[in-house]
């Protein structure tokens, strides 16, 4: 008995230790990066903008007011900085709450309190009900309150939240006292020196407000104004060819690699694209990762079309960044003047519906505009629009697909998947929506209505199959990557207290070192009892290496993978080389996708692997369907 | 700045005690209280003791009742004759207090003490840093779901269930509109220096368990929507009837009771029952419930509802884990003290009858371990007939277990 107690006493400990280290850990990383950036921002910027963004998150609210002091307003405090631009300006009575946060206490109401009295400029906008938190806040010498305001459907903010205020305040309050003495200081030593530089910092603002800072080519703005001067000096017949382009897996490589390399990588398509550009054409970087190309003038189409093919070669060659070594690959899509448009914008739209051919099909290619194209993609408007119809008539519900073990056929658990019946009954398959709402970001509402649908049904389908079998959920890289949306959606799947029987199925993207994953969602899996499974393991970026690294509970190979595997030597190689590397790491495989005997017999005879899913077994069921026969 | 200090004075009549009590508090450095605890034994006049009290220090939110066989301080056990008071004295923080009747719905009248006690502190919709209560046995889980509405689990809720010398039901509580016997007082408190909180039990599943097949549906038994019945008269357990089944387990200590029934309390303390609360890396985690009587029927009435469809455990534990981890509790509550280094004020444990009734005359170790832990800051001790606290997250009821609160700086 002793033995028993004395490792639940050090487990209790530990636990307690673990909690209060990541909470202080995770508190200390916040409050770093809301200094940084407020101290970081520059002289004229709002200071609290970029703070907003980190807060926002982690305190899981939907809007922040830095309310101030101010002389010739007594009694009140002006809204100085929000995230909801309609209430900047706005004037605060000094309620009890507020007064109490002024004298340097933190604040948490109780949910539908509704104690304070607010301005009623604000009331068709808030709600007294939201829980809030008051923080006090020193800003610009005074005294001032930062208000954190959950929805009203919320949860208050608990101690927890309370604490990591407390720890905010003070230090945002040193902060800002801080950049403000800097910035005096500053300030007078540029007015010694602001006659004699006045012209070079004009010049600097205009190339500064003109260019892209990390390429030095010229921005979204500036490219526009010089595209749209060429078209209109262009002469009768003349013809401008507009590029789209795109960087292939850019997100990936900045999320695997970090954003120096993405910088790096960006730095150098820039100047590999721009070194094979005629003195005439023009280059600019419009957002992210996409870039603008003028070729002008345009005398053949088919040296256009060598032009691009000697753009992509040298793009496509091997790049070492920081003890790596990058392929990258551009996607290009072309447009005409004036046969395709007569401005940029026109040019620039359909350049981009080409290009976006090549990413849905075979990365790394180009495509030209044509007519057909633009008809279709009128189509493709109107298939999101019935895509936000639906989801608005909660037409996406949960299909369920069997994992058996395919040693003695016993079912193991269920795979959730998505599919849209329309109000006419028709089932649309996931490939008709899936990367559109993953583009219109409507994939959480849809993530949200198959999750419910599983939940509701959880009785019915633990009654007709036993409570033991497992459920698992797919979430995309940009869900994992999502604290509120995760954090919403693990709330939800532990209250319905099935503890160690769902799994969540994650991409290799997730996994990322610099993204949020691993930081703050998988702590959570983890004291919810919730197992990660590694989906689509063996497509585009797997890394046996990284493999070892990750902390997986499953292994799902990609059906690409698994598809005629018993005549793929190659795929056998690979899926020879992860089985073994799940079993020295204990991580159990699921094979995807078995559509044929001859398949299964493969993984029966060949393999050690247990877990197998794909239509040989069970083609996906919707629960009313799967309820009533199995 | 918070101070905190204890006084305790013991004598036949209230009325020395209360003479040696206040003749401490003025020969001491002067302190006005923000918050007060107050604990005696059951002989005293709670009248007396709400009065002379509430003359001394009148802006003070007042919390406490009676303590079995009265109560414990840094100086030691104060004996059954003793009054004890824990006074804090915080100017920055916030602290108020509230009582009421458990009458009709006590899930409703919690919560609307809770609302008066926020009100007293003029902290009216602010989550407390901590909820701390005192109540009549009998309704705790009612009192926990109605305190829980207003704040769920977001802060903790600590407290216990008055207890009486000669367990005759002679239990009071004492709020700030003076002595109660089937109330519940409220106190909230918003410190300037931080809380520090813990709960737990020191028993051991022994390897006997069975599942609660029906739960007495007329002795003050819930029904939820669901239809599931929780009660504190355990009528069978594996469909047999539960105090033969139980007597089973512990080797027949009962079985003098099983045909007429008996108070089971000082027998059963170190063999109670456990159900699972949780799990921390796989371990599961149980909550104590301890039988106090047997009834006609073989049913077996608890300090703590139970549901039907739960498992049960045979518990088992032993003198010296209940004598060390008093001091563990005090120990692991100010080590969740959000401003650890500036030190430890003082504090307040509460520790199971049942558990001292156990140990016996070994509590002397109880309270010299207590005063180690807090390394000369002043506490003081109460002896309760049910525990309340945070295990694992949530907010529950339990048996059999010790709770301490730790004032910071």
């Amino acid at each position: 008995m002793d033995d028993s107690e004395e490792l639940r006493e050090t487990l209790v400990v530990m636990r307690q230790q673990v909690e209060q280290l990541r909470t202080e850990a995770t508190h200390a990383n916040l409050l770093l990066s809301a200094l940084d950036a407020m101290l970081e921002t520059d002289a004229g910027d709002d200071p609290f903008t970029p703070v907003f963004a980190i807060l926002t998150p982690i305190f899981e609210c939907h809007c922040i007011l830095v309310l101030n002091e101010r002389n010739q307003t007594p009694g009140s405090l002006e809204c100085v900085a929000t995230n909801r631009r309609a209430l900047l300006g706005t004037l605060w009575p000094v309620g009890k709450l507020l007064a109490k946060a002024l004298s340097g206490h933190v604040v948490s109401t109780l949910s539908g309190s509704g104690i304070e009295a607010w301005p009623d400029g604000v009331m068709d906008k808030l709600s007294r009900n939201q829980p809030a938190l008051y923080l006090p806040i020193a800003v610009h010498g005074s005294h001032g309150v930062m208000l954190l305001l959950r929805d009203v459907d919320q949860p208050g903010f608990d101690r927890t939240h309370a604490a990591l205020a407390r720890k905010f305040s003070l230090l945002a309050s040193h902060a800002l006292a801080a950049r403000r003495a800097n910035l005096a200081t500053r300030e007078s030593h540029r007015l010694r020196n602001l006659t004699a530089k006045l012209k070079a910092s004009q010049e600097a603002l205009l190339y500064r407000a003109n260019h892209d800072q990390l390429t030095g080519l010229p921005n979204r703005t500036h490219i526009r104004e010089q595209i749209n001067v060429r078209l209109a000096n262009k002469s009768p017949g003349g013809v401008l060819a507009l590029a789209y382009v795109d960087i292939d897996g850019f997100k990936h490589i900045n999320d695997m690699h970090g954003h120096a390399v993405g910088d790096a990588l960006l730095m150098e398509v820039a100047r590999r694209i721009q070194a094979e550009l005629r003195s005439a054409d023009l280059l600019g970087r419009i957002s992210g990762d996409e870039f603008i190309i003028a070729f002008d003038p345009v005398d053949e189409r088919a040296d256009l079309a060598r032009f691009v093919q000697r753009i992509q070669s040298r793009v496509q060659l091997p790049m070492p960044i920081e003890n790596a070594e990058v392929h990258p690959s551009i996607s290009i899509g072309v447009a005409f003047y004036p046969e395709h448009g007569l401005d940029y914008e026109t040019l620039r739209r359909h350049a981009d519906l080409a290009m976006y051919r090549v990413k849905s099909g075979m990365k790394g290619g180009v495509s030209f505009f044509t007519h057909d194209l633009g008809r279709n993609a009128s189509q493709k408007l109107i298939v999101e629009r019935r895509i936000k119809h639906a989801i608005d008539a909660r037409e996406f519900h949960c299909a369920l697909q069997r994992k058996v073990n395919i040693r003695n056929g016993a079912i193991v658990g269920f795979e959730a998947l998505a599919r849209w019946v329309d109000a006419d009954g028709v089932a649309h398959e996931p490939s008709t929506f899936l990367s559109i709402a993953a583009k219109l970001d409507l994939l959480d509402d849809i993530t949200e209505h198959v999750v419910t649908d599983l939940l509701r049904h959880l009785p019915a389908l633990d009654a007709k199959f036993g409570s033991h079998l497992r459920y698992s959920v797919n979430i995309s890289a940009a869900q994992a990557m999502n604290i509120p949306f995760m954090l919403k959606l693990l709330r939800r799947i532990s209250h319905a207290e099935r503890h160690g029987r769902f799994t969540l199925e994650i991409t290799e993207e997730s996994f990322a070192s610099s993204g949020p994953f691993l930081t703050h969602i998988l702590p959570t899996l983890r004291a919810c009892d919730i197992s990660v499974s590694l989906d689509d393991f063996g497509a585009g970026y797997s890394s046996l290496a990284k493999l070892s690294e990750l902390i997986v509970d499953e292994i799902k190979l990609d059906r690409s993978l698994v598809a005629s595997i018993h005549q793929r030597p190659r795929s056998q190689v690979i899926l020879r080389a992860v089985e073994s590397l799940g079993a020295t790491l204990n991580i159990p495989i699921v094979a995807e996708g078995i559509e044929t005997n001859a398949e299964n017999d493969y993984f029966l005879e060949h393999t050690g692997i247990a877990i197998g899913q794909g239509f040989l077994y069970h083609k996906p069921q919707l629960l009313r369907g799967l309820l009533q026969r199995t | 700045m918070i101070q905190v200090k204890s006084f305790v004075a013991a004598a036949e009549t209230t009325a020395a005690a209360l003479s040696t009590l206040l003749a401490s508090i003025d020969g001491a450095v002067p302190i006005t209280p923000d918050f007060l605890w107050v604990f005696f034994g059951s002989a005293h006049d709670d009248d007396a003791i709400w009065t002379c009290l509430r003359r001394k220090f009148p802006k003070a939110a007042l919390i406490g009742g009676t303590s079995c066989s009265g109560v414990m301080s840094e100086a030691g056990l104060g004996g059954v004759d003793s009054i004890g008071l824990l006074l804090v004295e915080d100017p920055h923080g916030a602290y108020g207090s509230a009582a009421c009747h458990l009458i009709d719905d006590p899930a409703d009248c919690a919560e609307r003490a809770l609302h008066d006690a926020l009100a007293s502190a003029d902290c009216a919709g602010e989550l407390p840093e901590l909820i701390w209560i005192y109540q009549s046995p009998g309704h705790e889980e009612a009192v926990l779901e109605g305190l829980r509405r207003v704040v769920g689990d977001r802060c903790p809720i600590l407290g216990g269930s008055s207890a009486d010398n000669a367990i005759a039901g002679r239990w009071r509580q004492l709020g700030p509109h003076g002595p109660m016997s089937d109330g519940l007082v409220v106190g909230v408190l918003f410190s300037s220096g931080g809380i520090g909180v813990d709960l737990q039990g020191g028993y051991e599943p022994s390897g006997e368990s069975g599942i609660v097949t029906r739960v007495d549906r007329h002795a003050a038994a819930e029904v939820d929507a669901t239809g599931k019945v929780r009660g504190r008269h355990i009528v069978s357990i594996d469909d047999q009837p539960a105090a033969i089944v139980y007597d089973r387990w512990i080797d027949g200590a009962l079985a003098d009771m099983l045909d007429h029934g008996g108070s089971a309390l000082l027998r059963t303390t170190m063999c109670p029952l456990g159900i699972k609360t949780g799990k921390i890396e796989g371990i599961p985690h149980y909550l104590p419930l301890h039988p106090d009587r047997i009834l006609p029927g073989g049913v077996l009435s608890t300090f703590a509802s139970v549901e039907e469809g739960t498992t049960v455990f045979a518990m088992r534990g032993n003198k010296s884990r209940l004598v060390a981890r008093a001091g563990k509790v005090v120990s692991a509550a100010a080590n969740t003290l959000p401003n650890a280094i500036s030190g430890v004020a003082g504090g307040l444990v509460v520790y199971c009858a049942g558990c001292m009734f156990a140990v016996g005359e070994d509590m002397h170790d109880v309270s010299s371990t207590i005063a180690r832990s807090f390394d000369g800051a002043p506490f003081l001790g109460c002896f309760t007939f049910g525990e309340q606290g945070t295990v694992l997250g949530k907010n529950v009821h339990g048996n059999l277990m010790i709770s301490a609160i730790v004032f910071g700086k």
